[in-house]
């Protein structure tokens, strides 16, 4: 097993209940999504501050449905899988790298991640030139360092593919509900009516210092 | 808050693979596989080298007497029978499991009648001791009449897939409780939450409604202890046409001037389209009601489908909730003493620092905000004289961990001081609180 590896100083993650059949629209079959509670499912946002990868230093936002993992005998078990239905990153250099070795759906231009860290609280602002996308925030909890395994499923034309993924680094998470989401009139946001989705995150997430590792792709 | 200063180690790929230390129930809820069976042995992996030791085990220790407000339990663990706890974990409100009158009611009932109903209620189930706790409960509630169901659980899943449809929507708190939502999945009506108490998003979520409307709240929030704001949302259902019903559940015998639930104590009983409550919190017994219209009631009966396809409530608990309803009643006394027993646990442990959320009622909830070491309070806990359940994600949000005290009528003062010093004791030892 060869490992792709992505140092980052900052990632930041909310999860918001958006309704099934929104999430439905977005996700190809077979994949299901995992609900919250009956009828909501779940929008998870991470933006991405990368130090050092292969491709250099960049920005990345990921739009992504929570599925159920796919499960193995005698394979790793994530914390949770997801599906990126969307991503947008700072440079041409890292879309191109993250379309041909990940198969992951990008909006084809560049976009500026501002991270805003302020008394315990991290404030995203994702823009393509000055049109905003999306503002999020996130706060912080109880500090640990975690190695952490999640699933990442794709889909494009040459087929289904999925990736196990170690996030190692300093952690929290928390559900208090106190942090944001803004989303603007953009194409990055079609399909994502506002008025349906939560606009506080009942879970927030925030990594920092940590790195990213990418195990084999696996058609499947 | 202060970040760590450890520095992040540089870990295998592999190491979290089979690493299941942040791991809880919510996990193994889905997978995809081919196989039905595919989260039996992830699950079975992680309760065995990692749950049930380091704190699971605390979940249905066996408990060695009735209910009582000081009990004896076995901590299957060390195997060893803690005896004279203070009891803070049962939902005996009034005292009434093991009231004598009580006790004898049911044992007279049984031997009367026997073990069971045999029968649905709306076939050969239905005893004259049914009757007579149907119209018990009516008289009480002040309704036309009642029905009854085997569980609480029973009725709320019965009377919202009864009364919804696909294409209607039913509308409820976020904290409401999961025979709630199991009701609403089984009406197959579209299911809207709002955010808890949040009378604004209650009206968002009125405004885009479709269909029949139904608005479901709780008396009593059985996580947080704290009561509906009743008033605001009967208006905003009359303004918006829904009809709404409230899951009594924790209230019902104990709140109101004559114990009849929240909407009494709000005076708003005539303002709510369903009243349902339970027999197994302040009655101590087991079963769910619904008081209201004959016209209610009979279209319940017939479709109800949790009702009609489960046996009718066992005699000699039949005939206990009886006597109880009576005691309850009759003495008012413990109601009285009941908001005694909890104002006095409420003063002690505000005053001592401890948060206790927004608690209204005997429902007290203890904040650790800490999944991770809730399970270790709680060990503490239970070996220096107090039981008390963690509650821990996913019952409640991740990280909102807390113990949930129920304070009973049955509790003497000295019990439930020595209980709150015990946990105050174990809480500053920690570090909870100051």
């Amino acid at each position: 097993m060869s490992l792709t590896k992505y140092g980052f100083s900052q990632t930041v993650s909310a999860f918001f209940e958006m309704p099934t059949e929104m999430t439905l629209a977005l996700l190809p079959k077979p994949l299901q999504p995992l609900e919250s509670h009956h009828g909501s499912s779940i929008f998870a946002v991470t933006a991405f501050d990368f130090t050092e990868s292969i491709v250099g230093a960049y920005g990345e936002i990921v739009m992504a449905v929570i599925v159920p993992p796919l499960v193995r005998k005698g394979g790793g078990f994530p914390k949770s899988a997801f599906y990126p239905f969307r991503l947008g990153t700072s440079t041409p250099e890292s879309r191109a790298h993250a379309i041909e070795r990940w198969h992951l759906p990008h909006h084809m231009a560049d976009i500026s991640i501002d991270f805003a860290e302020n008394d315990g609280s991290m404030a995203v602002a994702v823009k393509e030139g000055d049109a905003p996308i999306l503002d999020f925030t996130v706060t912080e909890h109880q500090w640990e360092v975690v190695d952490h395994l999640y699933q990442c499923n794709m889909n494009d034309d040459s087929g289904r593919y999925k990736v196990d993924i170690h996030m190692q680094g300093e952690f929290c998470e928390h559900e208090e509900e106190r942090g944001s989401l803004t989303l603007y009139d953009h194409p990055m946001c079609a399909g994502l009516d506002p008025e349906e989705i939560a606009d506080y995150p009942f879970r927030e997430l925030w990594m920092r210092g940590g790195q990213q590792l990418f195990e084999d792709l696996e058609k499947l | 808050m202060e970040a760590p200063k450890k520095k992040v180690k540089e870990l295998s790929a592999t190491a979290a693979a089979h690493s299941f230390d942040d791991f809880d129930h919510s996990n193994f809820y889905s997978g995809s596989s081919d196989d039905a069976f595919c989260m039996l042995d992830p699950m079975d992996e992680w309760w065995g080298t990692r749950a049930y030791g380091a704190g699971y085990y605390q979940f249905g220790l066996p408990m060695q007497t009735a209910p009582l407000p000081t009990v004896d339990i076995r901590e299957t663990l060390g195997n060893e029978v803690l005896k004279n706890l203070v009891n803070f974990s049962s939902y005996n409100y009034l005292g009434l499991s093991y009231r004598p009158e009580v006790i004898e009611a049911a044992v007279e009932a049984t031997r009367k009648y026997g073990l069971g109903a045999s029968g649905s209620p709306v076939l050969s189930g239905t005893m004259e001791l049914h009757k007579e706790l149907t119209d018990k409960l009516a008289d009480f509630k002040k309704k036309e009449t009642a029905i009854l169901f085997s569980t609480g659980y029973s009725a709320n899943l019965g009377v919202i897939s009864g009364l919804m449809r696909p294409g209607d929507t039913v509308i409820t708190d976020q904290y409401c409780h999961a025979s709630v939502v199991d009701g609403i999945i089984l009406s197959k009506a579209k299911v809207s939450f709002f955010r808890h108490n949040k009378v604004d998003d209650l009206e968002k979520k009125l405004k885009r409604a479709t269909g029949k409307k139904l608005v479901v709240v709780e008396g009593v929030y059985s996580m947080d202890g704290d009561l509906p704001v009743l008033p605001e949302i009967v208006d905003l259902c009359k303004r918006y046409d829904a009809r709404i019903m409230i899951d009594e559940a924790h209230s019902a015998f104990i709140f109101g001037e004559n114990g009849r639930g929240v909407a009494e104590h709000f005076g708003l009983e005539d303002e709510i389209d369903i009243h349902m409550g339970t027999f197994s919190k302040s009655l101590g017994g087991i079963g769910g009601f619904v008081a209201g219209s004959f016209k209610l009631t009979n279209y319940l009966i017939a479709f109800a489908r949790s009702r009609v396809f489960s046996c009718a409530l066992p005699p000699g608990i039949t005939a206990g909730i009886s006597k109880a309803l009576d005691i309850a009643r009759e003495e008012p006394e413990l109601r009285k003493r009941l908001w005694g027993n909890v104002h006095f646990a409420q003063n002690k442990l505000r005053e001592a620092g401890v948060d206790i959320g927004d608690s209204e009622s005997q429902v007290i909830p203890v904040m650790i905000r800490d999944d991770k070491h809730i399970f270790s309070y709680a060990e503490q806990l239970i070996h220096e004289g107090v039981y008390l359940n963690p509650v821990r994600f996913p019952a409640v949000s991740k990280h909102r961990s807390r113990f949930r005290i129920s304070i009973s009528a049955g509790h003497t003062t000295e019990q439930i001081d020595r209980g709150c010093d015990i946990l105050i004791e174990v809480l500053r030892r920690n570090g909870v609180c100051p």
